[in-house]
């Protein structure tokens, strides 16, 4: 193409109008692109989940149905895993997953190649976090229809556990991604907190019951102190007493775990959003909005 | 009003490893760019000159001083100050664009971000791919394609969005000679057929010279000089030469002008599409005048052109930074 039609080209305008919306769409829809770009990544993670639901339901097996309902969780251990397999996902993608994006869009240069367009940055890097949660749903379902499907698990499916279950889900996915703005906010800056969040995380996974009761922690008071301190306890606890038990949100427990999701989310959301903007403010005060 | 204005544009970092310490990046910098001109900044690596640009498109908070783009202040109007840029960083040698996509759809993100129509968008982005010969690669991803290759992509987002004010930071760097040739022919033409503003920095001082009306020369976070290319050259006058034009690039050239009585040495090549352009340090310019053009003759070169030569940018860009007498010692 010659240089005069390629100005002629350019010249040819419409008015500009800002569309959050539309704005979001474009950093949702690009990173979906880059992750289909990851094939044998996508593959290999689905494969591992789905490996990990067949490895519980033989380590079902092996647990004592007597022991697991004394704890009152009912006499099916996959049922129980099943459920903290399925949202470890969302945890995970929910802690690290903006932080981890955004230290790759420093690292690479392509922060600023997006911080000098007239979008929100709030809007970016919230944008950034839709890829987990499409990853983790996608999971989430392969689970559910595996656990389900191939092994027989049965859930309470009456719209009473279940809307408790979905509004518990919700909260859990506020206050965590509250904690992953901090987290990102935090790493922004510092540029190294990675193996921290990775721990936050574990430490989340383990303490907060994926895998057991946490009743079995009643010999550990530390650890059982600590285990409450997160909000993914709570929304297990919660999801697992509508979703085995067929509690909904007229039982005290499940209530409780709302409104203490509710509370976390209340007092993390605006913090998570204040570190992330003092991060950015930070980063672009010392100029380290690119490292390479 | 100035397309591009500083008043007084301050800003220090933190030394590495040391929190009283402080590095002096940019230090108390005022100038203005007329709207439509094309301005360089040039100056040896560290002299503040990507701090600069980077506060000019909201990226770095200035400490001190205003900083007004297209009539909008840095600090207060950032959202009219981002849409009123096109902005290339290509020291980074194509690392700013997202690997996993391929180029269009890294340009199609941009469009999304940039609030451009889709329509207009799509036009734009592949007349963009073909200016820059990107249309037959347009749908692979960039993680394969060349140094060269990406820098034209991130030299098409600058485009992309026909912003009045471009904000250039070493944008040929990556390119080979004949991209570098096309992008500089490009950059003057959207500067004089679109009238936009072009600020733009380069470690290449021919670049600079060829490129730019008004070059602002900085050391050590100050402008130390800015002015018009030939002003800066007359400011030196040390330097006794002759620019010689010949047609194409013959090597046999150098030999025959390097033998020329009261020729020195061979200071600069500059080869261009069809000629190329030889600088020459000699005793005295009236002398090489008359012998040059006998000695090329007999050597079988064609000359085009032969000229007396003031100082290059280079040597005053030396001499106003300090570089002549760093090297010296």
């Amino acid at each position: 193409m010659k240089q005069a039609e390629l100005i002629e080209i350019l010249t040819e305008d419409k008015p500009r109008v800002k569309l959050p919306l539309r704005q979001f769409y474009g950093v949702v829809w690009s990173s979906v692109k880059m992750m289909f770009a990851y094939k044998s990544w996508m593959i290999m993670d689905l494969l591992s989940t789905f490996a990990s639901v067949v490895m519980y339901y033989f380590v079902g097996l092996q647990v004592n149905p007597l022991s697991l309902s004394q704890t009152g969780w009912g006499t099916n251990y996959l049922a129980f895993a099943l459920i903290g397999v399925a949202t470890s996902n969302y945890l995970w993608s929910c802690l690290v997953r903006l932080s981890h994006s955004i230290q790759h869009e420093i690292r690479g240069g392509t922060l600023e190649t997006v911080a000098v367009t007239p979008v929100d940055m709030l809007t970016f890097f919230i944008g950034q976090t839709v890829r987990g949660y499409l990853v983790s749903l996608i999971l989430l379902v392969g689970i559910f229809v595996v656990g389900t499907g191939g092994m027989g698990v049965e859930f309470q499916m009456m719209p009473g556990p279940l809307i408790a279950a979905l509004i518990l889900f919700i909260l859990m996915l506020i206050s965590n991604q509250a904690l992953g703005l901090i987290a990102a906010g935090v790493i922004m800056v510092y540029k190294r907190g990675d193996p921290i969040a990775f721990l936050v995380a574990s430490m989340n996974e383990f303490l907060a019951g994926v895998l057991y009761p946490l009743e079995m922690l009643g010999a550990f008071p530390l650890l059982q102190a600590i285990s409450m301190m997160f909000p993914y306890t709570y929304a297990l606890d919660g999801m697992r007493r509508a979703l085995i038990l067929g509690a909904s949100l007229a039982d005290a427990n499940v209530l409780t775990d709302v409104l203490v999701l509710f509370g976390f989310s209340a007092v993390l959301a605006p913090i998570g959003f204040a570190v992330l903007n003092w991060g950015y403010r930070t980063i672009r005060a010392n100029g380290s909005t690119s490292s390479y | 009003m100035y397309a591009v204005e500083t008043i007084g544009l301050a800003k220090q970092f933190e030394k590495e490893g040391s929190k009283s310490a402080r590095i002096i990046a940019v230090d108390h910098v005022s100038f203005g760019v007329k709207e439509g001109e094309f301005f360089g900044l040039l100056g040896p690596n560290g002299a503040g000159k990507t701090t600069l640009i980077k506060i000019l498109c909201t990226l770095i908070i200035p400490d001190e001083g205003t900083a007004k783009v297209a009539g909008y202040d840095v600090m207060k109007e950032p959202d009219g100050v981002k849409e009123s840029i096109g902005w290339l960083h290509g020291e980074t040698g194509g690392r700013a664009l997202y690997w996993r996509l391929s180029a269009r759809d890294n340009l199609m993100f941009y469009a999304y971000l940039q609030n451009i129509p889709s329509d207009i968008a799509k036009k734009r982005i592949d007349a963009l791919l073909d200016f820059f010969e990107l249309t037959k690669d347009a749908d692979r991803l960039v993680k394969d394609f060349s140094t060269g290759m990406k820098v034209r992509v991130m030299l098409a987002r600058t485009f992309l969005p026909n912003a009045p004010v471009l904000l250039m930071d070493e944008p040929t760097v990556g390119l080979d000679a004949l991209g570098a040739i096309e992008t500089r022919n490009l950059l003057r033409s959207v500067c004089k057929d679109l009238g936009k503003t072009i600020v733009f920095t380069t470690h290449n001082i021919v670049e600079a010279e060829r490129l730019c009306e008004r070059i602002a020369v900085m050391d050590k976070g100050k402008i130390v000089a800015i002015d018009t290319p030939l002003r800066l050259s007359e400011m030196t006058k040390r330097f006794r030469g002759v620019e010689v034009k010949i047609a194409g690039l013959q090597e046999e050239a150098l030999k025959v002008l390097t033998k020329v009585e009261g020729v020195k040495r061979v200071r600069s090549v500059q080869p261009e599409e069809d000629h190329t352009v030889i600088q020459l340090e000699v005793v005295n310019e009236d002398d090489a005048l008359a012998r040059i053009p006998e000695s090329l003759r007999k050597g079988g070169v064609r000359l085009i052109g032969i000229q007396v030569a003031l100082p290059t940018l280079e040597e005053v860009f030396m001499s106003l930074t300090g570089g002549d007498k760093r090297e010296a010692s």
